[in-house]
């Protein structure tokens, strides 16, 4: 969680709140009527509104908050990419001429896979090298 | 052998007669961190020790003791 300094951090739930009771109500309403544009521009409405509390705030980030989300990425990283890693595999192998769709299905996993490694070592490069860890005296 | 750093956060807390609240706005952290460094969960950065111990007029050693687990 953010820490909001200027804004009671109360109230800015409470704003936070509402917003998203003003969005579910015309979502509702939208639903109801079969209306497209009413439910696009409740949503629409609603951003604008949270972009307006969000300036409002001047936001401090807490150190203890984000070593919790640090740990929650690298857990669900871990978990993850060889799940859906071994699942593209699985997806490949299982795949025949009466199931064709299920290699497609494996490829595109297993390319999501490789993005995914493949930007978890981009970051992991420079951030080891904006902290320090390339070896310069 | 991992070691765990104990704190009186707590007893100076309550000397300068302070609330969580008051000592989260004093650091620029929430309250569940003050929560969690009294009761030992999380160790703070050296830059939130360093605010405690000026907060306080103590140095860091004074806060903080460094207890190895040799289990």
């Amino acid at each position: 969680m953010l820490y909001i300094n200027n804004m009671n951090n109360k109230t800015y739930k409470w704003y936070r709140m509402g917003i998203a009771f003003f969005v579910a109500a015309m979502m509702s309403i939208a639903v109801s009527l079969d209306n497209t544009w009413l439910a696009l521009s409740s949503v629409v409405i609603g951003m604008i509104f949270m972009a307006v509390v969000r300036s409002k705030t001047k936001r401090i980030v807490d150190e203890r908050e984000v070593m919790v989300r640090q740990k929650a990425a690298q857990m669900t990283y871990a978990i993850f990419a060889p799940t859906i890693g071994l699942g593209s595999l699985l997806l490949m192998l299982l795949a025949d001429e009466s199931n064709y769709f299920l290699e497609a299905m494996g490829i595109v996993l297993s390319y999501l896979t490789l993005f995914q490694i493949a930007l978890f070592s981009i970051f992991l490069v420079f951030y080891n090298r904006k902290h320090g860890g390339h070896g310069e005296e | 052998m991992a070691g765990m750093a104990k704190n009186k956060l707590k007893v100076l807390r309550a000397m300068h007669e302070m609330t969580q609240e008051e000592l989260a706005d004093r650091l620029g952290v929430s309250r569940q961190t003050v929560i969690a460094i009294e009761n030992n969960k999380y160790n703070p950065s050296l830059d939130l020790a360093f605010k405690m111990a000026r907060l306080f007029k103590l140095t860091i050693e004074e806060i903080f003791t460094y207890e190895e687990d040799c289990s």
